[in-house]
């Protein structure tokens, strides 16, 4: 019995929503706003004005710092705040006025939650209980949803006597098991050791591709995003900074919030001569080259060439270069350098070095930048 | 930026013009349950007490008020009720933290057999320590003048001291037991490491640290102090305090004016210092001892310790003797002038005349205390978990049975029930409080009772709740679980232990409450505690011992029954913290 | 130098509602407030203190309840023998004299008791002025004196009780004090806080000592207070009940109490020794035990029944037999030997219908002018 069994053992899906079924879990935020207010203290916007489509069965991450409003945005959206503007709607229809106990989604929260009084099996029954699915029906999908969660033998055990990767497994399935159209993922995570995260986070993947539904995930962790999710909807203050791809995440951000809060990258002001279809023309370090730029750049306008440290090389240059080694960083597998240059000080990713290679503080190098891997941003 | 609400703006999403916003529809169940708590609490506590508050400010009261502050007598009796306030909360508090400090400071033998002895008080009628004290104490008491030859006149302020301290302690000692355990003894290390000695560090880090929490008990003690009427009753002499004035002027008179206004003038010390404890002190508490203490707590060891811990022997020893009085005095002819053994007190109580009164009042404080438990953890759930700012109200509303002094809240009773209420000829209210009343006034008795157990419960409710993690409960609602059967199967379950101390103390509360009922009193119901006073006031001290005795064994017996009934406690206590991060 | 926006948060956390996290953020109660609303007008509904529409005369559920003003044992004893004797059931509640009136007197739309039963006739006559009493004259009525009973038929008298002193004579010969013989004995010096008695509020017995004091200081409320304040200093404390002085007494912690003298003699039969009775010289109170029937009784054919009962020698003879020893108004009625003879008692010139009238200011002015005095 797989994973897969979990979906399809069940007749039909049990959830109120309406729409089809090919279209079950189109889910739309339009325009959601929530602002706090406290008496005696200013008014606090934690989400403003968040638009987001997510396509069905598609995995999006909401990364952001903590305050960004990501955790809000989910909760809004699982109905356990009330947003102050704009609509959620899914499948089409909008779920507002619906009551969190009506929506057809299902929460795995940072703590579990997982009701320590009732066994491992209470716990995942719990939401076929409340539906009053047949007793036949609700062991068949529990005996499923333990065998594919590995958490055969476990049955009878009080949440406090597990581990926390089992633990984990017991919140994922009691969401999974009343056949959500759309998974909400509250940092899920943060709780567990990194080998545990690695091997939860492919899990976690695995079990949503092929089940297909709806995921909106949440974490603070960049790695976690880049390496999950179908798209990334970076956050910062309330709003929404871009919504790509890991890779146009990457390669491609859109501020430089973005670009500064996923990886490492050092921002050279330039101001470009032109700007076409191959990209801008900007001139740095001395060399003049055409780089992929954002939409938004301007020729004569300030802007900000963007280049990540491992997509610089350095060269020893005795007779004067470009820049001036401040610090080296040995890591084993790479080396970190911290370059003076006229442009700033850049920080250089050199990996697997060779070690007769190495360079000191001090050194004269000339640096080198790929102009396929940068990007030119506006200074937003 | 605001939002502004209406789809009216600019960026509202394409929809029919004017459209507003659909509102979130309350729950149904949650609806229901405010309504429910709202309507209890306006029965049971506001419509007395404004009942009284009518009455203590008409026409023919206002004169009143200038008759009250020019006339020495009555100043006097106000002034005697604030200085026994005053010296009770002194007393008490300082025999609760006495208790307290050799609990959590003294390395000494014996602290379980201490630790239950400050707590019997909390079981027993209140007059039985009044009663056993003439006994014992008074004129021809057995210590005063059979053993020391003093003529020792008990009666008065000192003899309501005494009484009243060692009655209230047991609620100073358990607040700064729990204050003294979560008193991070690192800073204690701290100081000594520097050179401080223990007393040093006790006058300058300990007190200082615990002041607040010293405070609040005492303000406690005092609003039960003034409040408290079967005592002066029976051992008050000529010190005349305000409530006993206004009981009388019930019963002796029937001057509800005047009554009302002894009432008001009572209300207004008691909910000042009532409501300064709650609101302004308990924030103060909480954000100078709060967290998990680290280190180890230093116990004294050095002589010093002997005193200390022979002092709360000797109080110790004082309640022992007391409750022995109780005991014996129940069995035997007349305790300290004939010691023949005698069940004839027991006799007639347990069959004679005290079954009916044994019967009904155990038979009402049953139908109260699940009332009072349900409530309370109803309303502290309504309180913490879906009401915003009106939660406040409702909270402060529910605590108001305790609150106001217990006579204050019979006399409203009487006000506002005893009569019909009619809306031109039609019937809206039959009178709940007489004989004539409403299930022979059995009704009347059993609000009293809950609304005076509510608090309880809704304090021991508010701390449970707060330890369930809020996200055990998003869980279950995200589930599909609706707010009444998330509080039912996921709430509930997980605040038992609170659950099973409320409704213990509210049965012993109700067991043992005089102030309010004595008032609400018909012949159809009888009431222990108004039996008591009866046979202690006509001098049958016996009868009235074997009352008190055997009134101590139905409470003790209904919390083992309360126990088997509510089930395990334990160990979901500290699960249900949930994970935190 | 360049300087890289940061990660840092700026904003404090607001990922949470600050203190509740309530979900639903606007309460709209109005289905609520309206229920509560709807209450309330039901509670501000006026209090109409006449029942409306009149009791049947003949309406009657064929049980009794009694006001009781005797002790405890001697209304148990009454209760139960009606009972037996005439099937009724009887249910009583035990009040002291103050106590009784005040909550007839607040039950007057909706009456608690059907009958009343022992206790001063003071109350009894004060009760009738105010219109709290049935009329009825019991066919065994024809058998009490005349001066036993009230004039208009509102109350019958069932017993006779005296005032008297109850002397512990123990604490008497420690403090080296004769037992007094007189009221001016009673205030005299050696008696520093010694005497008992009770308040004229509550009290019935102490009311009727508060009138006798009126009769002998020239009939004025002033010469009576006069007494009273010499005799506050040797008072211990006044006490709710009028009994309780001869357990003081008895127990020691008086040295004398100031009660009917049946109250001593029963006392002294639950096994106190050194109890000896005085009366006073110049003249001594007396109060008759009324019987009578409420108006509004719920049940008053009952009441009745119980009135003729309370009249019959059998009744009053049941005192004795529960350690009462008052002077039964029956003159067929047999006499214990406990029970004090009149003929050997001065007794005053009292007139309970004067005392009942005067009874609220009179007690009023007492507790305003002595009672709460200082005892310096």
């Amino acid at each position: 019995m797989t994973a897969a069994g979990l979906a399809s053992a069940q007749p039909g899906g049990g959830a109120d929503a309406p729409g089809s079924a090919e279209q079950a879990g189109r889910l739309r935020l339009d325009g959601l706003t929530k602002v706090f207010r406290t008496r005696g203290a200013d008014p606090v916007v934690a989400v403003d004005k968040v638009t987001l489509d997510v396509a069905p069965g598609e995995f999006i991450t909401l990364l952001g710092p903590s305050g960004c409003g990501k955790t809000t945005t989910l909760r809004i959206v699982a109905g356990l705040e009330e947003a102050t503007g704009g609509h959620v709607r899914l499948d089409g229809q909008p779920i507002d006025a619906l009551p969190p106990q009506r929506r057809p989604m299902a929460m795995v929260f940072q703590s579990y939650a997982l009701f320590p009084h009732l066994t491992v099996e209470q716990n995942i029954a719990y939401g076929l209980r409340v539906q009053r699915r047949g007793k036949e029906e609700t062991e068949t999908a529990i005996r499923i949803a333990l065998t594919s969660m590995n958490l055969v033998g476990l049955e009878n055990r009080s949440p406090h006597e597990l581990s926390g990767g089992q633990q984990q497994r017991v919140a994922l399935a009691r969401a999974l098991v009343v056949q959500p159209k759309v998974l909400l993922f509250d940092e899920p995570l943060s709780n567990l050791d990194a080998k545990l995260r690695g091997a939860m986070r492919a899990e976690i993947r695995r079990i949503q591709r092929r089940l297909g539904i709806t995921s909106l995930y949440v974490t603070h962790d960049q790695d976690e995003a880049m390496t999950m999710s179908d798209r990334i909807v970076v956050m910062n203050k309330g709003r929404i900074e871009q919504v790509a791809t890991p890779a146009d995440i990457y390669f491609r951000p859109a501020t430089v919030f973005v670009a500064d809060f996923i990886g490492r990258a050092n921002f050279i002001e330039v101001v470009p001569e032109q700007v076409d279809e191959g990209g801008a023309t900007v001139t740095a370090l001395g060399r003049t080259m055409t780089v992929p730029a954002h939409p938004d750049v301007r020729p004569n306008a300030g802007a900000y060439l963007m280049v990540r440290p491992e997509t610089l090389s350095l060269a020893p240059a005795p007779m004067g270069g470009v820049g001036t080694v401040l610090r080296a960083t040995f890591h084993g597998h790479s080396v970190d350098y911290e370059v003076e240059t006229n442009a700033g000080t850049l920080a250089v990713t050199v990996p697997g070095p060779d070690p007769r290679t190495l360079l000191d503080e001090g050194a004269n190098v000339s640096v080198a930048i790929d102009p396929a891997r940068a990007y030119v941003l506006t200074k937003s | 930026m605001t939002a502004s609400l209406t789809a009216a703006g600019p960026d509202a999403p394409a929809g029919p013009p004017g459209a507003r916003r659909p509102r979130r529809r309350r729950e149904l169940s949650v609806l229901l349950a405010v309504v429910a708590c709202a309507v209890l609490v306006l029965v049971g506590s506001v419509f007395p007490i404004g009942a009284v508050l009518s009455a203590a400010l008409s026409g023919e009261a206002l004169p009143r008020y200038a008759e009250f502050f020019t006339s020495p007598v009555d100043l006097r009796i106000l002034a005697n009720t604030l200085v026994l306030g005053l010296l009770v909360g002194v007393a008490g508090t300082a025999i609760g933290f006495l208790f307290a400090f050799v609990q959590t400071r003294l390395d000494v033998p014996g602290k379980r057999v201490l630790h239950v002895m400050a707590l019997v008080p909390v079981i027993s009628p209140p007059f039985a320590v009044a009663t056993a004290t003439i006994v014992l104490f008074g004129r021809r008491g057995l210590v005063t003048h059979g053993l020391l030859g003093v003529e020792y006149d008990i009666y008065g302020l000192d003899g309501l001291v005494f009484v009243l301290s060692l009655s209230l302690f047991p609620v100073a000692y358990l607040g700064l037991l729990g204050m003294m355990r979560g008193l991070d003894p690192a800073m204690e290390e701290a100081a000594m490491t520097m050179g401080a000695s223990r007393w040093r560090v006790f006058r300058t880090v300990m007190l200082p640290l615990l002041a607040p929490g010293i405070a609040a008990p005492f303000l406690l003690l005092f609003v039960e102090a003034i409040a408290d009427l079967a005592n002066p009753l029976v051992l008050g002499g000529d010190y005349t305090v305000l409530a006993g004035r206004a009981y009388l002027a019930v019963t002796g008179e029937y001057d509800t004016t005047s009554a009302a206004v002894y009432s008001l003038i009572l209300l207004v010390p008691s909910l000042g210092v009532f409501l300064a404890q709650r609101y302004w002190l308990s924030r103060k508490v909480r954000t100078t001892i709060t967290g998990k203490p680290s280190g180890s707590v230093h116990l004294i060891t050095g002589w010093v310790r002997w005193p200390i811990y022979g002092l709360a022997v000797f109080v110790a020893l004082i309640i022992a003797m007391l409750y022995g009085t109780v005991l014996a005095g129940g069995v035997t002819k007349v305790f300290g002038v004939d010691y023949t053994l005698t069940f004839d007190h027991l006799r007639e109580v347990v069959l004679g005349v005290g079954r009916e009164a044994l019967a009904d009042t155990t038979t009402l404080a049953m139908i109260a205390t699940p009332v009072a438990g349900i409530f309370g953890m109803l309303i502290a759930w309504l309180v913490v978990r879906h009401l915003g700012r009106l939660g406040g109200w409702l909270d402060f509303a529910g605590t108001l049975g305790v609150a106001v002094p217990g006579t204050v809240l019979g006399i409203g009773y009487l006000l506002a029930y005893r009569p019909d209420r009619y809306i031109g000829d039609v019937l809206v209210l039959p009178a709940l409080v007489g004989g004539g009343a409403v299930a022979g006034g059995a009704a009347a008795i059993v609000l009293a009772y809950i609304v005076r157990s509510v608090p309880a419960g809704l304090r021991t409710g508010t701390a449970a709740l707060s330890q369930v993690h809020r996200s055990l409960e998003e869980a279950s609602t995200n589930l599909g679980a609706g707010p009444m059967r998330t509080f039912r199967t996921i709430t509930l379950p997980l605040i038992r232990p609170a659950l099973l101390t409320g409704l213990s103390y509210s049965f012993a509360r109700c067991m043992t409450s005089i102030s309010t009922i004595i008032l609400l009193v018909t012949p159809g119901t009888q009431i222990i505690t108004s039996q008591i006073l009866s046979a202690a006031g006509t001098g049958r001290y016996g009868v009235a011992f074997a009352y008190c005795t055997v009134l101590t064994v139905i409470v003790l017996a209904g919390f083992g029954v309360i126990r088997l009934l509510v089930g395990r406690t334990a160990t979901l206590n500290r699960i249900a913290e949930g994970r935190q991060r | 130098m360049m300087t890289f926006p940061h990660r840092t948060s700026r904003q404090p956390s607001t990922e949470r509602r600050p203190h509740t996290g309530a979900p639903y953020r606007r309460p709209r109660l109005t289905a609520a407030l309206a229920i509560t609303g709807a209450v309330a007008i039901a509670g501000t509904g006026c209090a109409r203190t006449d029942a409306p529409g009149g009791q049947a005369a003949t309406a009657d559920a064929g049980r009794v309840t009694v006001a009781c003003g005797a002790t405890e044992e001697w209304c148990a004893a009454m209760a139960s023998t009606f009972t037996a004797k005439t099937g009724v059931k009887a249910d009583f509640v035990r009040l002291s004299s103050g106590e009784a009136l005040a909550r007839i007197q607040a039950g007057r739309s909706n009456t608690e008791f059907d009958v009343w039963h022992g206790g001063p006739s003071d109350a009894y006559a004060a009760a009738a002025e105010q219109g709290l009493l049935e009329k009825y004259v019991s066919p065994n009525a024809a058998a009490i004196p005349a001066k036993y009973k009230d004039a208009d038929g509102d109350w019958t008298g069932v017993y006779v009780g005296v005032l008297g002193f109850c002397n512990n004579t123990q604490v008497l010969a420690e403090k080296g004090v004769k037992a007094p013989e007189s009221w001016a004995d009673l205030a005299g010096p050696g008696l520093k806080q010694n005497v008992g008695i009770a308040h004229p509020s509550t009290s019935g017995t102490a009311y009727t000592t508060l009138w006798t004091q009126v009769v002998l200081n020239g009939g004025t409320p002033e010469g009576a207070l006069a007494y009273m304040r010499k005799l506050h200093p040797n008072v211990l404390q006044y006490s709710k009940s009028g009994v309780a002085p001869a357990q003081q007494a008895a127990r020691g912690e008086v040295g004398v109490g100031i009660v009917f003298s049946h109250d001593c003699v029963a006392t002294q039969e639950q096994g106190f020794p050194h109890l000896k009775l005085t009366f006073p010289a110049e003249g001594t109170g007396y109060e008759v035990g009324g019987v009578a029937v409420l108006k509004g009784a719920h049940n008053p054919v009952s009441a009745k029944k119980y009135v003729d009962f309370a009249l019959t020698p059998a009744a009053q003879e049941l005192g004795p037999t529960v350690k009462a020893y008052q002077v039964p108004t029956h003159p067929d009625a047999k006499r214990s030997d406990k029970v004090v003879d009149l003929n050997a008692v001065r007794l005053v010139d009292y007139d309970s219908a004067a005392a009942g009238k005067a009874k609220a200011d009179l007690t009023r002015m007492f507790d305003d002018q002595v009672a709460r005095a200082p005892k310096a």
